[in-house]
């Protein structure tokens, strides 16, 4: 089964994300902060996750830097609210496998999941 | 006036001395003629020697006589000289309740000027210590002629005036006094006053200012000692209201740049608020955005399995779209509080405008509304950013659409490119109903709209978009007949991109 990891700092897009992705049969966990994420991730060894970039604490950006370098085969997509086309870049840079925007449309959204995920199994 | 009767003695003094000398000399010949009381005749030894001695008498007589006549002569014609100071003074008296700046140099200048009959008169004065002398009022030439030559203290004529004290400084006698270099600067100085005279105003030690003025003939009018000493007189009495008022003029000066101060910091304050509540409400509508929006679609895709009826699914969906809008709007006030964040890049404006047209063709109603556009010149590459432009274009557009609405009508846009003033050129015209003359001020206002449906933020976000860019908005607007919205953009790197082209689209 694959593993879904959705860090947001919004318990509720957590919840509808899980139970969206939980229907699709997907394995979903989630976390409520960047710390949270390093947490739970080291368990659960997701195969992709959404990450938010606006967080409290240790937020998206920084989280990401420490996925891509300490488990860089685990693929990041993130989840953008209104951030300037630099962070989205930055994002990009630091490894990012892809961006989509708030309010999440649901349906993109699984097909970008889907792609990446093809590819992961792939491999 | 005191100064009559100083002059009165010195008369009288004068008078009484030639009267004298002829008494004396009348004496003599009586004396002579009584000597020798036999002779009917003179002997010519005795004619000659009482015409020497006559001779003498008229000789010494003469000139006190001469100035005791001239003088009781001009203190006769010159009745209204005595005037002409009795009303100086007068002025002098009534100057201490004006408080006004300019009031009073106008009073002093051309009060002066007229009863003296001068062809300049200048007033300066310094507004603090170290300042330069600067013109208050003028009397027969410009006052921004004289605004153009402000007297510092290095000057010629101030070092003068400040070595001389009260002095009344006479153009001739004082260049005639000074070396060849001193004279160079010093006439130049007298010039720059247009001054043949210049009286300083003084304080008691401090100069406050000074007066400058010149006759139209220099023949006309000649001073005396006693003219300047009234000068003298009249500046000391004008010195204390001058400085008063010089005084309320710095304060008036002061509190006016503090207002201004303070009106635009309130002003900036303002937008910087409106700025952060803006990025505020953007970010923090998001999240609840992408829950409702969230939920609404899992339902969606749960409507087979939970039997939902077609108008609840209608309902989803219309939550789904609303959230969308919703959210369009945020990103409306952020674009606006953020201030594009993506560095510019050359833009080809015609390309973005008739994307704009197909989007808003294919996202409006716009039936009965025909959009035409041009262009004409060699329109350059505008370095920008995308998004940017195309949201002014869009709201432009849109706003003419809307205003067509109910009725239809042409919607006419056009880019030029203006090579002279260096400025690309947008301008959308509708026939649509037209704007009220009170609409048009609040029209650019955030939250200001005519219909229901909007949020009224389109034409605020492109005017802060056009503001950022160096631009300007401008709408013509007539009622019944449509209106204009006109962008000026500056645009520095003219590259060639759009050839002149016409294309219309219904």
């Amino acid at each position: 089964m694959i593993r879904l990891l959705v860090v947001d700092d919004e318990i509720e897009i957590c919840e509808f994300l899980k139970s969206y992705f939980e229907e699709r049969g997907y394995q979903v966990e989630t976390a409520g902060s960047g710390d949270r994420a390093i947490h739970v991730l080291e368990k659960f060894d997701p195969h992709l996750v959404l990450l938010d970039v606006q967080m409290p604490g240790m937020n998206g950006l920084d989280t990401l830097k420490w996925i891509k370098t300490y488990h860089p085969a685990i693929k990041v997509i993130m989840v953008t609210a209104l951030e300037t086309q630099e962070k989205i870049e930055t994002a990009l840079r630091y490894g990012a496998d892809n961006y989509i925007t708030k309010p999440l449309n649901l349906n993109y959204l699984d097909k970008e999941v889907q792609g990446k995920i093809v590819n992961l199994i792939k491999h | 006036m005191k100064l009559y009767l100083r002059r009165r003695k010195k008369l009288l003094k004068k008078l009484f001395l030639g009267l004298g000398f002829f008494v004396i000399g009348f004496l003599l010949l009586m004396m002579l003629s009584l000597s020798e009381p036999g002779s009917d005749v003179l002997r010519p030894s005795q004619i000659y020697l009482f015409l020497s001695l006559m001779c003498i008498c008229v000789i010494a007589a003469y000139k006190p006589l001469d100035f005791a006549i001239s003088l009781l002569f001009r203190n006769w014609l010159f009745k209204n000289k005595s005037n002409t100071q009795f009303l100086l003074m007068h002025l002098a008296e009534e100057l201490e309740t004006v408080l006004n700046l300019h009031e009073l140099g106008n009073l002093v200048v051309n009060t002066f000027g007229e009863v003296l009959h001068l062809k300049t008169v200048a007033l300066y004065a310094s507004r603090g210590e170290g300042r330069d002398y600067e013109v208050v009022s003028t009397y027969g030439w410009s006052l921004t002629e004289a605004r153009k030559s402000p007297m510092s203290l290095k000057a010629a004529i101030m070092e003068l005036i400040s070595s001389h004290g009260q002095y009344v400084l006479v153009r001739d006698k004082v260049i005639r006094a000074m070396g060849w270099k001193d004279a160079t600067r010093l006439s130049h100085d007298f010039n720059a006053l247009r001054a043949s005279w210049v009286v300083p105003v003084y304080r008691k030690l401090e100069l406050v200012g000074f007066l400058a003025f010149s006759a139209a003939d220099t023949e006309s009018i000649i001073f005396d000692g006693a003219d300047f000493q009234f000068f003298k007189e009249f500046a000391s009495k004008i010195a204390a209201p001058l400085r008063n008022a010089l005084r309320v003029d710095v304060m008036q000066e002061e509190i006016k740049k503090l207002q201004d101060e303070q009106s635009e910091l309130v002003q900036t304050t303002k937008q910087e608020a409106i700025e952060q509540l803006a990025s505020g409400i953007a970010h923090e509508i998001h999240n609840p955005l992408a829950i409702i929006s969230g939920k609404a679609q899992i339902l969606l895709l749960k409507k087979d399995k939970m039997g939902i009826s077609p108008q609840v699914e209608e309902m989803l969906k219309a939550i789904v779209t609303q959230t969308q809008r919703a959210s369009d709007i945020a990103r409306k006030l952020l674009m606006f509080s953020q201030g594009g964040g993506e560095p510019p890049e050359p833009l080809n404006l015609v390309q973005i405008l008739q994307d704009t047209i197909a989007l808003i063709s294919y996202q409006t109603s716009i039936e009965g509304i025909r959009i035409t556009s041009a262009f004409h010149g060699d329109i350059p590459f505008f370095e920008g950013n995308v998004h940017e432009i195309r949201e002014v274009f869009f709201n432009l557009i849109l706003n003419a659409v809307q205003s067509l609405q109910e009725k239809g009508g042409k919607i006419h846009c056009e880019i030029n490119y203006l090579e002279r003033e260096k400025m690309i050129e947008f301008f959308v015209l509708d026939t649509g109903p037209g704007i009220p003359k009170e609409s048009i001020q609040k029209l650019f206002n955030p939250f200001f709209t005519t219909r229901h449906e909007n949020v009224g933020l389109g034409l605020f976000v492109t005017k802060q978009i056009v503001h950022r860019y160096g631009g300007t908005v401008r709408v013509e607007s007539r009622l019944g007949e449509g209106s204009l919205f006109l962008v000026l953009l500056p645009c520095r790197t003219p590259r060639k991109a759009g050839k002149e082209q016409e294309t219309a689209m219904v």
